[in-house]
């Protein structure tokens, strides 16, 4: 069964941690360019802290539809000033009340929207609201939706379908001054001292452009577009977990495969059952057709003999 | 936005739903206010069903041109010539195929559609390569992609492809009997060709024009959500056109479950991959589709594979609401961008002009040719008739004993005469 992990903890797959930590950390040298900072979807700040380490910008607009998760962002960043904003963001009131507070602190604007998109029942008012922003407030914009084609199931909490079709539509709508990101997924593994103390070490990924398939595409817009970073993050496999997964997967297929053999023994079994009691019919019916035509009978089962026509 | 959708007629087709879908949802946005002009007298079905949208209107086109838009955008070739009768800030052309591909080389109107093309107009498309076409046609317009989506209530994606272990191929032809390029008789054939065992479904609207087939079930015409029913007992949505826009069918069948055969036709490239979600055949290749088909009836397994990837496509493309959030942010972008001048595309009207008056000479040479050749026959003839026996001849026929023996050769007379016109 699949584990939507619309919020994002500490208890956070890896694999989809590290995704969201990736696309803090590409924004994270516009993050702390000097300028406000507003981080629409905030959620419960963990993959932004991750990212930006101790630094952070000096005025934050924390906005997420549910009041406590700004307040738990807030907290995980250290930032208890910070403005923190509940509402929807297809609101236009709410979007020039975020623009407001960014307008009035110094320096250009930025603003995150990661994984925000797709959850919105309409993006025209965001979009209506950030190219202006963009244009006369030097605003520079980040963000992220995911491709629904990489992905095996649909996802029950998003309200709109993404793919690189979509993607290249609202990139169309956005100023052609812009930067855009593929994310992929990686695989990789790391050899550690036998009693290594907790450590980071660097890794070198190897990507194939040509073939890579996105889980997620970025896009920034803005005057410090360009400031996007372009980088790999790796985190630790929970083993144990992927493990777990794994051998419960593997148990059900075993039970299963078990489970259609017997099934498939029982239908061979009584399937050779059948064909030799259709044969021991078969004898029966012909003794008794004899029997009846000794007496003169319509042999029974047959239409005359259904229909009730009396041989005599 | 005070926006006009320039339509022929609101008879039903897949071209006029598309616009009606855009138009609908464009209309419930707010202070958006959306016009369908009918640039022909009304006539056929009448404009039912959208009552309920109080800023969806239909205006005759006299009643069009006392208003005053902020886009007025052309949907089909002849709604162009309408177009800047409007009064209006900005002026666009949503494009639904490169439309002069369905007139045969001989057709006027294959001319007119073309250099419709060349208007001073923003552009709006639904395919990916309608937008590269008209990028190498026109590079000095703006044109906006925004694909066409899907009725996400109606061809809801099922949770599972549904699985056909061992039951014959279930195969639906698509497609109006009516349009050339659809190709529906030359599927129907490829799809009787099979060696499998097969059930073959043929939609159609009319019955009719379609004459007889090799088929196992002919239905229609039929609502979409009949439509959508079907597709979820479909394995393999056949399609064989050589002229699609955005190429629809296969898509609403992805949906359902099904996968698709189909031909390279534009528009497949969207979203159809060869051996991930469907299979691509070759063009005029009957006995090849055949096989192909025969190909999925026997391995039940890539069968389900395609299937499944199908349904996944089909996750990842946009609902019409979705789709008409992206017409909005285009028109928007329209009436931000400025204004194509008057001379915009002036050069390439002008050439197309010239070469269509080109290829019209080309057949005034020709048809000036055969009535030379003709004139050269014609001239014979009269010099026959003029000759002492053949005045006698003709002269006898004002008697009926002639006219009576020759009634016998009137046919043969008038066959001749027909050969010779």
């Amino acid at each position: 069964m699949s584990d939507w992990q619309e919020r994002i903890t500490h208890e956070t797959a890896p694999a989809i941690r590290v995704e969201h930590d990736l696309r803090y950390l590409s924004a994270a040298p516009l993050i702390l360019s000097g300028g406000p900072w507003a981080d629409l979807g905030c959620g419960n700040g963990v993959a932004a802290a991750s990212a930006l380490g101790e630094e952070r910008p000096k005025d934050i607009v924390l906005v997420d539809l549910e009041e406590s998760a700004a307040t738990a962002a807030a907290a995980e960043l250290g930032v208890a000033e910070a403005d923190r904003i509940a509402g929807d963001l297809t609101d236009p009131a709410l979007l020039e009340r975020i623009g407001g507070l960014l307008v009035a602190a110094p320096g250009d604007p930025v603003i995150t929207c990661f994984e925000v998109v797709e959850h919105l029942s309409t993006f025209l008012p965001l979009l209506e609201w950030a190219l202006p922003l963009a244009a006369e407030h030097r605003a520079t914009f980040v963000l992220s939706v995911p491709n629904d084609a990489f992905w095996a199931t649909q996802n029950p909490h998003h309200l709109s379908s993404w793919g690189i079709g979509a993607f290249e539509e609202l990139t169309q709508l956005l100023p052609p001054e812009r930067t855009m990101l593929r994310q992929i997924a990686l695989n990789g593994s790391a050899l550690l001292d036998w009693d290594a103390a907790p450590l980071t070490q660097t890794i070198e990924a190897r990507l194939d452009a040509q073939r890579a398939v996105a889980s997620h595409f970025l896009v920034a817009f803005g005057p410090s577009h360009e400031l996007l970073a372009r980088g790999a993050r790796a985190l630790q496999a929970d083993a144990e977990q992927d493990r777990r997964l794994e051998r419960e997967r593997e148990s059900y297929r075993v039970q299963l495969r078990e489970a259609l053999a017997q099934q498939d023994q029982t239908i061979a079994k009584q399937t050779e059952e059948l064909r030799a009691q259709t044969a021991e019919f078969e004898k029966w019916r012909v003794y008794i057709h004899e029997l009846e035509a000794e007496l003169g009978r319509k042999p029974s089962g047959s239409d005359a003999a259904a229909g009730g026509a009396d041989p005599a | 936005m005070k926006v006009a959708f320039l339509v022929n007629d609101l008879a039903l087709s897949g071209g006029m739903g598309v616009v009606v879908q855009h138009a609908s949802r464009l209309s419930q946005l707010p202070d958006w206010d959306v016009t369908l002009v009918l640039v022909r007298d009304a006539e056929g079905p009448s404009w039912h069903g959208y009552e309920h949208l109080p800023h969806l209107h239909v205006r005759d086109r006299d009643h069009a041109r006392q208003e005053h838009y902020d886009i007025a955008i052309a949907t089909w070739w002849e709604t162009t010539f309408t177009l800047f009768e409007l009064s209006a800030e900005r002026y666009a052309y949503f494009i639904q195929s490169i439309e002069d591909r369905f007139y045969l080389h001989d057709e006027a109107e294959r001319l007119g559609a073309g250099l419709t093309l060349d208007l001073p107009v923003s552009f709006i498309t639904e395919a990916g390569w309608i937008r590269e076409t008209l990028s190498l046609l026109r590079p000095d317009a703006s044109c906006h992609l925004v694909r066409n989506g899907i009725e996400k209530d109606v061809f809801a994606p099922l949770e599972h492809a549904p699985v056909n272990a061992d039951g014959p191929l279930r195969v639906l032809v698509e497609g109006s009997p009516h349009s050339w390029f659809k190709h529906v008789r030359e599927a129907i054939n490829a799809a009787s060709a099979m060696r499998e065992p097969h059930h073959v479904t043929v939609v159609c609207t009319d019955r009719e024009a379609l004459g007889e087939v090799v088929a196992d079930e002919v239905v229609g015409p039929i609502s979409h959500r009949e439509m959508a029913d079907l597709y979820a007992q479909t394995d393999v949505v056949l399609k064989l056109s050589s002229v699609e826009g955005m190429f629809g069918p296969p898509l609403e069948g992805f949906h359902r479950g099904a996968t698709c055969v189909v031909t390279p036709v534009t528009g497949h490239e969207e979203y159809i991959e060869h051996g991930w979600n469907g299979l691509i055949t070759d063009w005029d290749d009957l006995r090849g589709t055949a096989r192909q088909l025969d190909l999925l009836a026997r391995d039940r397994e890539l069968l389900q594979f395609l299937r499944t990837n199908a349904l996944e496509t089909a996750r990842a493309w946009p609902s019409w609401q979705q789709s008409s959030q992206f017409m909005a942010g285009a028109l928007e972008a329209i009436l931000r961008e400025p204004s194509p001048g008057g001379a915009a595309g002036a050069r390439g009207l002008l050439a197309d002009l010239r070469g269509g008056i080109e290829i019209y000479n080309g057949h005034l040479v020709e048809r000036a040719g055969y009535a030379r050749r003709a004139m050269r026959f014609e001239r014979r003839i009269a010099r026959i008739r003029a000759t002492p026996p053949m005045r006698f001849a003709q002269s006898l026929r004002r008697y009926r004993v002639v006219q009576l023996a020759l009634r016998p050769l009137r046919p043969l007379a008038r066959r001749l005469r027909r050969m010779l016109s």
